[in-house]
């Protein structure tokens, strides 16, 4: 989650602040003193976060990109210039616009907001820009809430007290509601002092910027972990189950599944998963102070020989193309695997899956996944040539299945078949022989080859009448339900005249069975366009009509 | 979209009336033979759908893409949401003649377009003689508004699993009534009478436990009538009426500008968005090797192009980025005013992308939403979906007249559905991060990544829907964790912590006995592994011991076999609990392996290495043996470190007494190769025949005493003097392998 330090740069910011005895003080030189707590902080515990400095008054300037190198942001902030007056909207918009620019809309953002609470006045004050809100036109709106999911730090370099005096604190408190109400505002604690500075920042620290540690588990195998960024909390549905949803600390991983079958999953957030070495003498003396430092390079060169089950398992998930099933808390699973950058550096890598019990349709419900030794016989076969996912759906999908649409008037034009058409069919069915098509087709691109029915009335020597005759009525009993379904009967009526015209248009050449059938089938349908309930029953199929000719025999032997 | 928002409940009427049977007046010239041969037949008279048909089939492409997108699921206690079907639709399928049917139930097997189509089958088209006195779309919005009241399976299950805090599940629900009205003032009757209604049943279900007041009610009226008629209704925007009621009246011709109206609406009412897949490659029947490129346009989940919204409407400067690029039709407010069919509003168009992803690639999918074509019949729709349901996957990316592109979607089937993937297409914030050789564990190099590849492959996953819960009341996922607890109750990392791993010889007890429960079989092939493994010592077979870390060319054959003995117990003892014949394996382990003299002289120290090695091995899980002399204790530190950071001078430093830093000097070639031979890889001719002959030679004389106990060949003099000292360090240095 990257970090915008949005710095307070106006004129304000160098009032003095009445100090008894020791130097004189500006809280501006406060503002520094605290961000510098918080950049030391992150190049320690928090070095892969991505943060950018900008300044503001009536303008606003990037002062330092996006950049892990706290060296680069604490330098310019012991540069910092003093400019003229406080105007917070400008400097948001370009906030806004800077991060999309960079992360684009959907990575969530931290904004840090550092200032001394007075936000300016007449045009461009924030006071002045809240009353405006709702005046403005599509092009000139409030940049809050920002586009891309944000939470909103507000650091007072003043006290409660000296915001509550003016309608300092009301702005700001409407500011992070208008932001989407994540963040918080923070104040000074009694006199202004490097002391109570120090303190407010600490608590920015522990709210935001505290490493996640965890336990990654494989049964008794174990490794501990930071997880970076930090996964936040999730809420899933504020109407019905209004408590966020945090990850444990005790990552279980579940079970083993193949790249191919967990196939590109959507996940709500990526994480790197780094091994750490815990150092309990360390913890028990008390963590964070500062000469710990060189003897932490030691520990992590001594770590780096002892073997750490992240590692082994990384390496075991990419060389396999695999990944790993991992329980995140109740009903709440996530994915590890192996990712390699663009330099060919690969790191183990954890993705979180959408709580709830089944994530991913394809895989069906987590908590019915069990290990292979359970089933009869091994689901992937002897050879690795199956799969047991993905998990069928019960009911197909429309454009799995044949259905009928007839909105566009091409879904219902019958049309005698053209040779391409015939040509078509014969290399289907490897049958060298010379058909005369009717066809009822979808639609009137070219070559159109989703047929709504084909109808076959002659035959040349080699196939079978009663076989093409079958495939006909097929078709027929799709058309013939939908136009049940539809109440469309004109249509069945029309369709039984087509084939009793094309009756009397046989060739001589034609199957001595097929003018039998073809009337048969248009009897049928005429019947159905009756609405007779005998006739016109939803389930009832036409079967063909038996006759001397086709006497159950050599056609359907043949079949 | 709330799991209970309005669109969890949809009530269709459909008017079945007299009237209804009226032709729609839009000719469909079905008869196209005579166009292909013109012979003098007369061709066939066009035919026109009625009113109903225009209804019945506009409604159900509505539900057919409901369907697709958000398909009847099963239902789940703890199912609030989840992001590939947002919620629950249930829909209710109501005709109204001079009384109502309803045509399904709000049950979930019930939603589904083939049932519908068969009971629809049932009712048939309206009977133009029926008394038009009687029939009255009244009755079926009257029992919309009662079935609105009606509880659903889903509500049901979250009532109950929420308990105390039911009052959070709303009823909402909305009704869509395709009628024919007289005008305006028909329109505003029907109006009331739903909000009579609706006051009416509110009243009725707050004494009761199977219906539910409405909260909330969205009417859309759409009055449907004849092409070339001029319309009796006017077009009303959404008003509201109540506080419970709101209602939109649409007035539209019957046929295609209808399919396109309700088209809109059912993306509106369920948050779709449409995109066009554009420069879809197809191979022309009649020139098999030329193709062209068609377009096929798909709905899905609006929030499939939530960056495009979201950039377009907050900021210029990405709008110029984005939006461009991405054709937005004009808005068609007007349905059917524009050669467009589909009627949508805008559509994002993405370019089909070769080359093709495969499969074992994972990408960063950041949404996956389903999908469905407006229009499933056409070839080119058909041909797309054909291709993705045969298991491939198509990269879409936005075009863009400059500049490299950006592949921001991705369609996959997964199981019969298709899935329109939204890929991550701007800048990581985990780029650069550090190399996982770079942190703790990373400098080792011997990790089993193979034995662990071949471990995952057990412990892969598999379905059971069938059996929730086992005997023992496990879940599935629970016995899969189950497994990997008995899986990897003694699993050494690295190849060099370990013996029997390595070992072909011990595999088939290895995987027997981290079973749940072993078979006589199983029992007999644990057993006969043990008498394998006691025949190698018998004929001194070597053993692939790891010569990582120790000195020289590691410990002797019987030490060897000691180490392997003691692993192999390691090993079975914790499984020993699991069962009787667990208990006789180890049993058979015990009374098979050989205690030599000596053996049972050092055995008490041997054991107690033995118990470090455990501890070291499984973090230390067994607790520490009291009684251990400080020296030792320092000596233990010190054989640590050496393996560890094999670094002889660590030991020297700690241990004066230790000989030589020998191994510093150049080594004979003999020692190369036989510790060559000892670890892991292939081994030469050479050193096969060395050791053969070595090997030939030694058992033709008696090995003097001080190379027997020797390193590197270099016998240590004057041990007794240590042994004085009560410690042994040479002994123990050998022993740590």
């Amino acid at each position: 989650m990257p970090t915008v330090v949005l710095m307070d740069a106006s004129l304000s910011m160098t009032r003095p602040v009445s100090l008894e005895g020791s130097e004189e003080f500006q809280r501006k030189n406060l503002a520094v003193h605290g961000l510098t707590m918080l950049f030391e902080h992150m190049a320690t515990n928090y070095r892969l976060e991505f943060t950018a400095l900008v300044v503001f008054s009536s303008l606003w300037e990037l002062m330092v990109p996006f950049t892990r190198d706290y060296n680069t942001l604490q330098e310019a902030l012991n540069n910092l210039e003093d400019y003229d007056k406080t105007c917070l909207e400008s400097a948001l918009q370009g906030v806004s616009n800077i991060v999309q620019q960079e992360w684009g809309s959907t990575c969530p953002c931290q904004v840090v907001l550092v200032t001394d609470g007075a936000l300016g006045i007449g045009r461009g004050s924030l006071r002045h820009s809240l009353a405006t809100m709702k005046q403005r036109g599509e092009d000139k709106k409030f940049p809050l809430p920002f586009p891309f999911p944000s939470k909103l730090y507000i650091m007072c370099i003043s006290n409660a007290e000296e915001l509550q005096a003016t309608d300092a604190m009301d702005n700001l408190e409407q500011l992070l509601t208008l932001s989407g109400g994540e963040g918080h505002i923070f104040t000074m604690d009694g006199p202004l002092c490097l002391k109570s500075v120090q303190a407010m920042f600490g608590k920015l620290i522990d709210q935001a910027y505290t490493p996640f540690h965890a336990v990654l588990r494989c049964g008794n195998l174990a490794s501990d972990v930071q997880v970076f960024p930090r996964p936040e909390p999730v809420l899933l549905d504020d109407e019905v189950d209004p408590v966020p949803k945090a990850v444990l600390t005790e990552l279980e991983i579940v079970g083993f599944i193949e790249i191919g079958d967990i196939a590109s999953p959507p996940v709500l957030s990526r994480h790197l998963v780094l091994p750490i070495a815990v150092n309990k003498e360390a913890d028990e003396v008390g963590a964070g102070t500062t000469d710990d430092m060189e003897e932490d390079t030691s520990t992590n060169q001594m770590a780096g020989k002892s073997p750490n089950f992240c590692v082994l398992l990384h390496g075991s998930l990419k060389v396999e193309g695999m990944v790993a099933l991992v329980q995140l808390g109740p009903d709440w699973y996530g994915m590890l695997y192996s990712q390699a950058d663009s330099k060919k550096k690969s790191n183990l890598m954890m993705s979180l899956f959408e709580p709830g019990p089944e994530p991913l349709p394809w895989l069906g419900k987590i908590s019915q996944l069990g290990p292979i030794s359970d089933a009869l016989e091994n689901p992937y076969g002897e050879d690795d040539s199956k799969s047991p996912f993905p998990v069928q759906p019960k009911n197909k999908r429309s454009y799995a299945q044949n259905v009928t649409v007839w909105i566009k008037a091409s879904g219902l034009q019958m049309c005698r078949k053209s040779s391409e058409m015939q040509e078509n069919f014969q290399r289907k069915h490897k049958r060298s022989t010379r058909l005369v098509l009717y066809v009822v087709t979808q639609s009137k691109l070219p070559h159109e080859f989703t047929l709504d029915a084909f109808l076959i009335v002659k035959t040349v020597n080699c196939i079978p009448f009663f076989w093409a005759y079958l495939c006909v009525l097929k078709e027929l009993n799709r058309l013939r339900k939908a136009a049940l379904a539809f109440g469309f009967w004109e249509l069945l009526k029309c369709v039984a005249e087509l084939l009793e015209r094309e009756c009397t248009l046989l060739p001589d050449s034609a199957h001595p069975d097929a003018a039998f059938q073809l009337s048969h089938a248009a009897q049928q349908l005429k019947l159905a366009s009756t609405g007779d309930s005998q006739y016109a029953a939803f389930e009832h199929n036409i079967t063909p009509m038996l006759t001397d000719f086709s006497g159950g025999g050599g056609g359907a032997d043949r079949m | 979209m709330k799991t209970f928002s309005v669109s969890h409940k949809t009530v269709i009427v459909v008017d079945h009336c007299p009237y209804m049977a009226e032709s729609s007046r839009q000719q469909i010239e079905c008869d196209m033979l005579t166009k292909s041969r013109a012979q003098g037949v007369i061709p066939l008279a066009p035919v026109s759908k009625s009113l109903w048909t225009c209804a019945v089939e506009c409604s159900m492409e509505y539900l057919r893409i409901l369907y697709d997108i958000y398909p009847a699921r099963k239902l789940d206690m703890s199912a609030h949401r989840d992001i590939l079907a947002c919620t629950v639709l249930q829909v209710n399928y109501i005709v109204s003649d001079s009384e109502f049917h309803i045509l399904n139930s709000w049950r979930q097997e019930d939603q589904s377009v083939q049932e519908l189509m068969s009971a629809l089958a049932a009712v048939g088209p309206p009977n133009p003689r029926e008394d038009p006195e009687c029939c009255s779309i009244l009755h079926g919005l009257v029992a919309a508004v009662e079935s609105l009241c009606k509880i659903t399976e889903y509500q049901h299950e979250s009532r109950t699993t929420l308990m105390d805090m039911a009052e959070r599940v709303a009823n909402r629900g909305r009704i869509i009534c395709l009628t024919n009205a007289k005008s305006d003032t028909h329109v505003r009757m029907l109006e009331d009478c739903v909000l009579e209604t609706i006051q009416e049943q509110n009243k009725l279900a707050a004494g009761s436990d199977r219906l539910m007041p409405i909260q909330q009610c969205e009417l859309v009226l759409v009055h449907i009538y004849p092409q070339g008629d001029d319309t009796l209704v006017s077009d009303r925007p959404k008003k509201e009426i109540s506080s419970v009621l709101n209602s939109e009246v649409h007035s539209v011709r019957a046929g295609r500008h209808l399919a396109s109206k309700l088209n809109v609406l059912v993306q509106q009412h369920f948050d779709l968005a449409s995109t066009t897949i554009t420069n879809i490659p197809m191979k022309e029947e009649q020139h098999a090797n030329t193709s062209a490129n068609y377009d096929v346009e798909l709905l899905h989940h609006r929030d499939a192009h939530i960056e495009f919204i979201k950039s377009g409407m907050h900021s210029i400067f990405v709008f110029d980025q984005c939006i461009p690029d991405c054709v937005c039709t004009g808005d068609l407010h007007m349905a059917g005013s524009t050669s467009r069919d589909s009627g949508l509003k805008e559509t994002v168009t993405l370019k089909w992308c070769t080359p093709r992803t495969n499969s074992v690639e994972l990408h960063y999918c950041t949404g996956a939403f389903r999908i469905s074509p407006v229009d499933v019949n056409s070839r080119p729709s058909s041909c797309l979906t054909n291709f993705l349901l045969n298991g491939r996957s198509v990269l879409l990316e936005q075009p863009r007249k400059s500049g490299s592109k950006v592949i921001s979607h991705m369609l996959s089937c997964h199981g019969g559905e298709i899935f329109l993937h939204t890929l991550n297409s701007t800048r990581s914030t985990l780029e650069d991060p550090p190399s996982i050789s770079e942190g703790c564990g990373g400098r080792v190099t011997d990790y089993r990544i193979t034995d662990f590849g071949e471990f995952m492959r057990e412990n892969r996953l598999t379905p059971f829907p069938d059996m929730p819960v086992d005997a023992a009341g496990r879940a599935p996922f629970e016995r899969a964790k189950a497994q990997l607890e008995r899986h990897t109750r003694y699993w050494p990392m690295i190849i060099s912590q370990t013996t029997i791993f390595n070992m072909q010889a011990v595999v088939p007890l290895a995987n027997l006995i981290v079973k749940d429960s072993m078979t006589e079989d199983d029992l007999l092939t644990c057993q006969k592994t043990v008498y394998n493994l006691v025949d190698m010592e018998r004929k001194n077979d070597p053993l692939p011991i790891s010569t990582v870390g120790s000195r020289g060319k590691g410990p002797k054959r019987d030490e060897q076999y000691r180490i392997m003995w003691n692993e192999l117990e390691t090993l079975v003892k914790t499984h020993v609990g699991t069962s009787e014949r667990h208990q006789q394996v180890l049993e058979c382990i015990s009374a098979c392996r050989s205690k030599p003299p000596e053996e049972e002289e050092r055995k008490k120290r041997g054991r107690k290495r033995e118990d470090k090695e455990d501890k070291t091995e499984k973090n230390g899980k067994e607790s520490e043996e009291k009684g251990w002399a400080p020296d030792s204790e320092r000596l233990k530190g010190a054989i640590e470190r050496e393996k560890e950071e094999q670094s002889e001078s660590e030991v020297i430093k700690d241990s004066p007494d230790s000989p030589e830093p020998f191994n510093k000097k150049p080594r004979l070639a003999t020692e190369e190769l036989l510790s060559l031979e000892k670890s892991k890889g292939p081994v030469s001719l050479l050193s096969l025949w060395t050791s053969r002959i070595t090997q030939a030679n030694s058992r033709k004389h008696q090995e003097f005493a001080g190379r027997i106990n020797s390193v590197n060949n270099k016998a240590e003099l004057y041990q007794h003097l240590k042994d004085e000292n009560g410690m042994d360090v040479h002994e123990n240095g050998k022993a740590t392998r």
